[in-house]
């Protein structure tokens, strides 16, 4: 790496942790904000948890996690993020929120600071237009968990300058991801895709043209997915699903993306996925998946 | 269920794949095409898998040769009269199998069990083509067969239930994973396939990334063994043409549609590996 920068993070929740984790274990110094101190406390917990994992797993020397724990601090004030070069975005996805925050930071970063957004389904240019300088404003969604994905979609506003993207897509290079280049349009590319696509199987299932079963089975061993479609939703909840698919779909107006009666069926009897030990499947014990 | 050999009908990509498949799991094929020519060629493809195969030390030397003696060859549709199971993979033109199969039908016995591993046409019409069409299913398998674990059994309109069970307990047989399907277009794996290999074509055409950074993506991004572009490249664009074209036509369903890229690129000829032109062939300069 060049030269260790300062990276702010919006957001100590999954995505916020697990980007946390990446810019810390790159050896830039980070610091954790949400809107509490014990959300603060927790996220910054569980970032040292993972460093610590990764270096009993043997993934990690024991200098670069005590270098990353050392230069990762957590905050519940904005005016901490001051000095830094970069902001990510990782609050909640609501597009108000997300351009409130940028509108802010202009009067607290320098007019260098990049900010980015990791939304999954909002318009980068409508969170950008709330920064009065949307230039510096580039989306960079990353995948969860952010520490062992590599990809890092990167989506350019109408109004990012070339500099920002070429700096943004440098500073992900230097964390060891992956990038590809996308429009700013709903669902960038994997969740463009992904969501009809299972949208479509929920469709399928509907229709009586297989089973949960025969639908996985047919997509796992006939198509190579690592997860059959119906898997993956139990892990991911299905009203996460259902919210994702209505945000895409309400800008889009594309029928693939609606949710499925049946999704609004299973999200009404509480038919949640692993989290309620009931989805698609049964499981004998709840548990939640993540870290 | 069998005792007899197993027919199978056409010796190309698909055909050469089921009967290995077939003659590794211990039963003897017999493999009709229409000229001495194909079946050379049919043997050659499958000849150089199992070298493969014994090259990576999956298989013994003396695998290869057993596989290689159970399998023999015909043009003559008379030597299948012996065949309790006929497996049919001749090019996918629903005039040549329907002539075929009712030709095939009248030599074999009444049990005998008929099965069709055709991709796109409608197993119920094929099935209609021969006479007692209760002994008629669809067997499809992936491609390349000797190493795709899944295969589907279509069940037609006319399929007796014996059909199918035999034809599951079979798939089993040949270490395959089947799951029933219906005959509907695309069954279930490609009916999940071609909408979604149609949305990501519209949306490379319409400017949304790179092909290679929408492959990069989708293989990153949600783990899937290969992008969907290349993907495209390896079906084959001419094969995928002709599979939406056949479930828009039977559905009216426009997700099914080609989209008009699809139709372009198999009108100038970039039909994927096959002519070395394609989404993502020939491979792109790496741009970092
Ligand atoms: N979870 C995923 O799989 C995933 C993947 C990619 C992108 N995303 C996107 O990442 C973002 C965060 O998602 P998540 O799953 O981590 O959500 P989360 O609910 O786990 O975390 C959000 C966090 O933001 C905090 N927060 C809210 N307002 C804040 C503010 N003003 N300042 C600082 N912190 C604030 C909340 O207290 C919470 O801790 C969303 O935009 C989401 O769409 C999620
Ligand atoms: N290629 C795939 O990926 C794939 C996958 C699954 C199913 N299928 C299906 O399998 C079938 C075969 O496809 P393929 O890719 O192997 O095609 P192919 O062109 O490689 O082989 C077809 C073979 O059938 C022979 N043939 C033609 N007319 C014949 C006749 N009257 N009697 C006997 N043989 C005849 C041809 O000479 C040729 O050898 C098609 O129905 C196709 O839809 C193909």
């Amino acid at each position: 790496m060049d030269k260790p920068l300062t990276v702010g993070i919006l957001g100590a929740g999954t995505m916020g942790t697990g980007i946390a984790t990446v810019t810390a274990r790159a050896g830039h110094r980070t610091i954790l904000r949400d809107l509490t101190e014990a959300a603060v406390q927790a996220g910054v917990g569980r970032v040292r948890q993972f460093l610590d994992k990764s270096v009993e797993l043997g993934k990690m020397p024991a200098e670069q996690r005590d270098a990353a724990a050392a230069g990762l601090t957590g905050t519940t004030g904005l005016d901490d993020l001051a000095e830094c070069d970069i902001v990510v975005e990782a609050v909640f996805e609501d597009v108000a929120l997300k351009a409130e925050l940028f509108g802010r930071l202009d009067d607290i970063c320098a007019p260098t600071t990049l900010f980015h957004t990791n939304t999954s389904t909002l318009s980068v240019t409508a969170i950008a237009a709330g920064s009065s300088r949307p230039e510096r404003v580039v989306g960079t969604h990353y995948c969860n968990p952010a520490p062992l994905m590599r990809l890092v979609e990167v989506a350019r506003a109408r109004q990012t300058s070339d500099e920002a993207y070429h700096a943004t897509t440098e500073f992900l290079a230097g964390l060891g991801k992956v990038t590809v280049t996308t429009r700013d349009t709903p669902g960038f590319i994997v969740n463009r895709f992904l969501i009809p696509f299972e949208n479509d199987c929920i469709r399928a299932l509907e229709a009586g043209l297989g089973t949960v079963e025969s639908i996985d089975q047919a997509v796992t061993r006939g198509l190579g997915h690592p997860m059959g479609p119906f898997t993956l939703l139990d892990i991911v909840g299905l009203e996460i699903h259902r919210a994702v698919s209505l945000s895409l779909y309400e800008q889009l107006r594309d029928a693939r993306f609606a949710p499925p009666p049946l999704v609004e069926q299973m999200v009404a009897a509480g038919h949640l996925g692993r989290k309620t030990g009931r989805g698609f499947y049964t499981y004998d014990e709840p548990r939640m998946f993540g870290t | 269920m069998t005792t007899g050999p197993i027919a199978v009908l056409g010796f190309g990509t698909m055909g050469s794949g089921i009967a290995q498949v077939c003659a590794q799991a211990g039963f003897d094929v017999l493999v009709l095409d229409t000229g001495e020519e194909e079946l050379a060629r049919g043997r050659e493809r499958m000849a150089a898998f199992l070298a493969g195969a014994a090259d990576r030390g999956k298989i013994t030397e003396t695998d290869k040769a057993e596989t290689l003696a159970r399998v023999s060859t015909t043009t003559d549709v008379a030597a299948l009269a012996g065949a309790d199971l006929v497996i049919e993979a001749a090019v996918e033109d629903a005039e040549v199998k329907r002539t075929l199969l009712a030709e095939v039908a009248a030599v074999v016995g009444e049990r005998a069990i008929i099965a069709t591993n055709t991709s796109a046409l409608c197993v119920t019409e094929l099935a209609a083509a021969v006479p007692a069409p209760g002994r008629v299913a669809g067997l499809h398998f992936f491609n390349p067969a000797p190493l795709m674990p899944l295969v589907e059994v279509v069940r037609a309109l006319q399929s007796a239930d014996g059909t199918v069970q035999a034809l599951m307990e079979f798939a089993g047989r040949l270490g395959k994973e089947p799951i029933e399907v219906k005959d509907r277009p695309g069954f279930l794996v490609n009916r999940l396939l071609m909408p979604y290999l149609n949305h990501v074509v519209q949306s490379f055409d319409d400017g949304l990334a790179t092909a290679r950074d929408i492959d990069v993506a989708v293989e990153l991004g949600l783990g899937h063994p290969l992008g969907p572009l290349a993907l495209l490249d390896l079906i084959g664009l001419d094969v995928h043409e002709h599979a939406t074209q056949s479930a828009y036509e039977d559905t009216r369903d426009t997700r099914f549609a080609p989209p008009p890229l699809v139709s372009r690129m198999v009108a100038a000829g970039r039909l994927g590996r096959k002519t070395n032109s394609g989404f993502r062939t020939p491979a792109e300069e790496e741009d970092r």
